[in-house]
């Protein structure tokens, strides 16, 4: 019996679809509404360790905040929940995801920046490998 | 490199004088660098306890490459926080540094001079800074209770610096 579940586990596994990319962030920069964060607020252009963000306004502080590589590739997904949301009252539903497959996923503590002052999580789900992490590395 | 440089003169010529060729005051600028963890898990002013003579100058200067920081003095003219300046003395803000960005004060009035980073106050991103003439004493750490309990762990005691002429930060 245990045979069989596997075999049906692995099976589904197989039989899931990719997880699609919205064509309109495939590329730096990404359709309206997103906005380069540089714009925004005054930060560095790109930053190391996440590349060059992109947000729409309208959704901040979670965001998602969409990073590219020097060569304008998606290389994550970042969402930004301050510490003080995260409590019983406060929930953030429906995300936007449109980056496509999740490669592995980061979570750290950041201490806040121009945009997002106060301290905060961030949740970055990397559409490439952990190897390639080094893209936007500096 | 990118550098802006700034001149806080308090909007009067005398105090910016002390800046002139000939007149500069004996004493070298003190310097702060603004830096952090790579990630932004963790931010600071390296040292953040600094004591410098009345008339001498402090420059901070962005060293961090992944965020923007602010050098602003605590009183009501900045967004309306509480006074931890001396009586007399003018509120600077340095408004918002980029990386290898520069703000520069003369500090003319003696006292203790508490300071923050905007984007990072509730982070614990503060400074000290005490102004005494040479042997000067009579200086005492502001009573608590106006600002946060974070924030206000992030000041070393007066007594130390006088000690020790600066505190640096144990990541420093």
């Amino acid at each position: 019996m245990k045979t069989l579940f596997a075999a049906a586990a692995i099976g589904a596994l197989a039989a899931a679809p990719a997880l699609a990319q919205d064509a309109s962030v495939a590329g730096s920069p990404p359709d309206a509404p997103y906005q380069k964060v540089s714009d925004l607020v005054p930060l560095p252009d790109f930053l190391p360790g996440m590349g060059q963000l992109f947000v729409d306004p309208a959704t901040l502080p979670a965001g998602p905040f969409m990073a590219y590589d020097r060569d304008g590739q998606l290389v994550s997904t970042i969402y930004m929940i301050p510490l003080s949301a995260m409590n019983a009252d406060t929930a953030f539903d429906n995300l936007a995801a449109p980056g496509g497959n999740v490669d592995h996923v980061d979570i750290y503590f950041n201490a806040g920046h121009p945009g997002v002052e106060e301290p905060h999580e961030h949740i970055v789900l990397w559409h490439v490998s952990v190897g390639d992490e080094s893209r936007v590395a500096e | 490199m990118r550098r802006r440089e700034f001149l806080w003169g308090g909007g009067s010529i005398a105090a910016a004088l002390p800046l002139l060729p000939g007149l500069a005051s004996a004493a070298p600028a003190a310097e702060i660098t603004m830096t952090g963890r790579r990630d932004g898990s963790r931010v600071w002013f390296d040292p953040y306890g600094v004591l410098i003579r009345p008339g001498q100058t402090i420059r901070w200067i962005n060293r961090d490459p992944a965020n923007a920081h602010t050098a602003t003095a605590y009183a009501p003219a900045n967004f309306d926080h509480p006074r931890r300046i001396p009586g007399g003395a003018a509120a600077f803000d340095s408004g918002y540094l980029l990386t290898d960005e520069a703000f520069e004060v003369t500090l003319e009035v003696p006292g203790v001079y508490d300071y923050y980073c905007i984007p990072h106050e509730l982070s614990g991103m503060v400074g000290r800074i005490v102004v005494a003439p040479p042997g000067a004493d009579g200086f005492a750490d502001y009573p608590a209770g106006d600002l946060d309990p974070v924030i206000l762990n992030g000041f070393p005691p007066v007594a130390d610096i006088l000690q020790a002429g600066k505190v640096r930060h144990e990541e420093g």
